[in-house]
């Protein structure tokens, strides 16, 4: 890269402002991507991280699980579909509680389980609640930013009904509220249910085939089976937040696609004469579009590589409470992504390149 | 002796249909090994436009042409690239140099192009600095050049990679009489020193003398007096 690395040299200015901005766009572009993917589980880690992969709701809830309800005899159907233990009811309530005794009000979703089922999640501190209890509970970690603690009492507002805490698990949350897990019988006491002798719950969460998925969606009517990813779209607000951020992450790849495009594109017309000279001296079209080419990946990699220490670096001073969740595949796929994204830009400039005319040098004055 | 070069009959049409304009009718002309050939005529007689097509820059609407032997009004134009590249020096009317290359760089870009990293590359280059006067310079960007300089880098260039032909487009233009003579003078040396072709367009009359053979160009006629 004979040509490439001597031009860059010479001309660092010009290449280090662009590369400035670069560094700028994608430092933006990894930072926005870390804050949607962190809101994302601040928003619904509950789900994402729930051991299941398909969910049948009733028909017509629009992805949404607070809007479903789904009878004992929907289960009993479903699970003629299943494997035993593969199908398990889920119940979904969101709430309003307060400390026992005290007035502040937090907002919380009841996830009512089957505690020994796939969905009973894994306790950091304290035990897990039993089958037979009905007024204890086991909480996001999270409360205890509210200063909740282990053996507390809680009261739903809703319902006037209070919950021993005896356990706390991680990574739960639903539309940015900490969940909040009890068996059925807790949950028969929280909801009101008009036919006693029939359980009456939001969803089923399955862990089974795309195929049994589909069987179950063509032989049972009256409900829907929807994928985990759809649920999490349904979760309130979380089509939203993340719309809006994802959209700015896509004009942030499309103005880094300009950008790139215009400086090349302003540099090759500006060296016309000069690639004319080059190719006048035998220089082939492939040589000087590989000189573009490794200049181009030249800036985008330097770039990407100060932005993602910026970021990384930026993240360690980044206060707790903010979501901010930075993964290596994230980063990876930001970096891939880029690196496609500035070929595209270098495109117009090749074009031009490859129908520069050798006969620009000769009997020009200039 | 053998002709490096022979143009047979050599058309040149810009354009068609109704704006067609017949800019060389029916060219030829041989040079040998050794020979200094001067390319005169009045502007837009199509000086640059012949000199393009002698050195493969542009396809001939018409004619026979060969170089060492060999036909090359047929290639295709990668085949085109790899002549200039092997057979053909280029000095062109300002001397078009690469702004961010040294001195150094612009020989040494030659044996990059050709795909030879041929270790000799930097002590031909250094020769060729030394025969031209340059090696003083060597670490300097064309920038920092007088006129003269970069017409001898140029010249030095055209020379790296040995070619057969050295095609030069009016390289004194930008030059004062004694420096253009100068340059000339070099250009006419190294033609009789290693025996190549050299064709230079001209417009300084004050020249002439130095080359072997004078050929007019006047509405795309080609026509050669004979010296003395
Ligand atoms: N690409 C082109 N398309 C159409 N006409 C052209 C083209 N290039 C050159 N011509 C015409 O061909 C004629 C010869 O041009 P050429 O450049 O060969 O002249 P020249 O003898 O080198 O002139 P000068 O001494 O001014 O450099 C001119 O009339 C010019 O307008
Ligand atoms: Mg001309």
């Amino acid at each position: 890269m004979f040509l490439a690395l001597r031009e860059m040299k010479h001309a660092k200015l010009r290449y280090v402002l662009i590369g400035f901005i670069m560094v700028l766009l994608i430092w933006l572009v990894l930072f926005v991507s870390g804050l949607a993917n962190g809101l994302s589980s601040d928003n619904a880690s509950s789900i994402q991280n729930m051991n299941t992969n398909y969910l049948v709701l009733q028909q017509d809830s629009d992805n949404r699980l607070t809007r479903s309800t789904i009878s004992d005899n929907n289960l009993q159907d479903v699970r003629q579909y299943t494997e035993e233990g593969k199908a398990t009811p889920l119940g979904v309530q969101m709430t309003t509680i307060t400390k026992s005794g005290a007035t502040k009000k937090l907002d919380i979703t009841f996830f009512a389980i089957d505690v020994n089922s796939m969905l009973a999640p894994t306790i950091s501190e304290g035990k897990m609640i039993n089958q037979r209890t009905a007024h204890e509970i086991v909480a996001d970690r999270s409360i205890q930013l509210e200063g909740f603690k282990l053996g507390d009492e809680i009261e739903d507002l809703a319902s006037g009904e209070t919950f021993k805490i005896v356990g706390f698990t991680e990574g739960q949350s639903f539309s940015h509220t900490p969940v909040v897990y009890m068996n059925f019988n807790g949950w028969s006491t929280i909801s009101h249910q008009q036919t006693p002798n029939q359980e009456i719950f939001n969803t089923i969460a399955l862990n089974i085939s795309a195929n049994q998925a589909k069987q179950i969606e063509k032989n049972l009517p009256n409900v829907d089976v929807i994928s985990k990813d759809q649920a999490l779209q349904g979760i309130p607000g979380y089509k939203e937040e993340q719309g809006s951020l994802i959209m700015m992450i896509a004009f942030l790849f499309v103005i880094s696609a300009f950008v790139l495009a215009v400086f090349f594109y302003v540099m090759t017309i500006q060296k016309m004469n000069q690639f004319g000279v080059l190719k006048a001296i035998g220089a082939k079209s492939t040589y000087l579009a590989r000189t573009i080419i490794f200049q181009v990946l030249f800036i985008t990699i330097v770039s990407l590589l100060i932005s993602i220490s910026l970021t990384i670096g930026v993240s360690f001073i980044l206060p707790d409470s903010m979501p901010f969740n930075l993964s290596t595949s994230l980063v990876f796929g930001c970096s891939i992504l880029f690196l496609v994204v500035s070929m595209i830009g270098a495109l117009l400039s090749l074009y031009r390149v490859s129908k520069i005319d050798a006969i620009e040098a000769i009997g020009r004055a200039v | 002796m053998e002709d490096l070069l022979l143009l047979e009959q050599i058309s040149k049409v810009y354009g068609d249909g109704d704006t067609s304009v017949k800019v060389l009718d029916d060219v030829s002309l041989q040079v040998k090994a050794g020979e200094f050939v001067a390319v005169v005529g009045p502007s837009g007689s199509g000086k640059s436009t012949f000199l393009s097509i002698t050195g493969a820059l542009l396809s001939p609407t018409s004619g026979r042409m060969m170089i060492g032997g060999k036909e090359i009004h047929k290639l295709s134009p990668k085949k085109m690239n790899q002549l200039r590249l092997e057979k053909i020096g280029f000095i062109f009317q300002s001397s078009n140099l690469i702004p961010y290359l040294t001195v150094q760089d612009q020989l040494l870009l030659i044996p990059e192009l050709s795909g030879m990293h041929h270790t000799n590359a930097k002590k031909r280059a250094h020769n060729l600095l030394d025969r031209l006067g340059l090696m003083h310079r060597k670490n300097h960007y064309p920038e920092s050049l007088s006129g003269g300089e970069r017409q001898r880098v140029a010249i030095a260039r055209a020379w790296m990679n040995n070619p057969d032909i050295i095609l030069a487009d009016e390289p004194t233009a930008s030059l004062d009489s004694e420096r253009g003579r100068a340059v000339v003078q070099m250009l006419a040396d190294e033609v009789k020193l290693h025996q190549k072709a050299a064709i230079m367009v001209t417009h300084d009359k004050r020249m002439l003398d130095l080359c072997d053979r004078i050929v007019y160009i006047e509405d795309g006629i080609l026509s050669e007096k004979k010296k003395k």
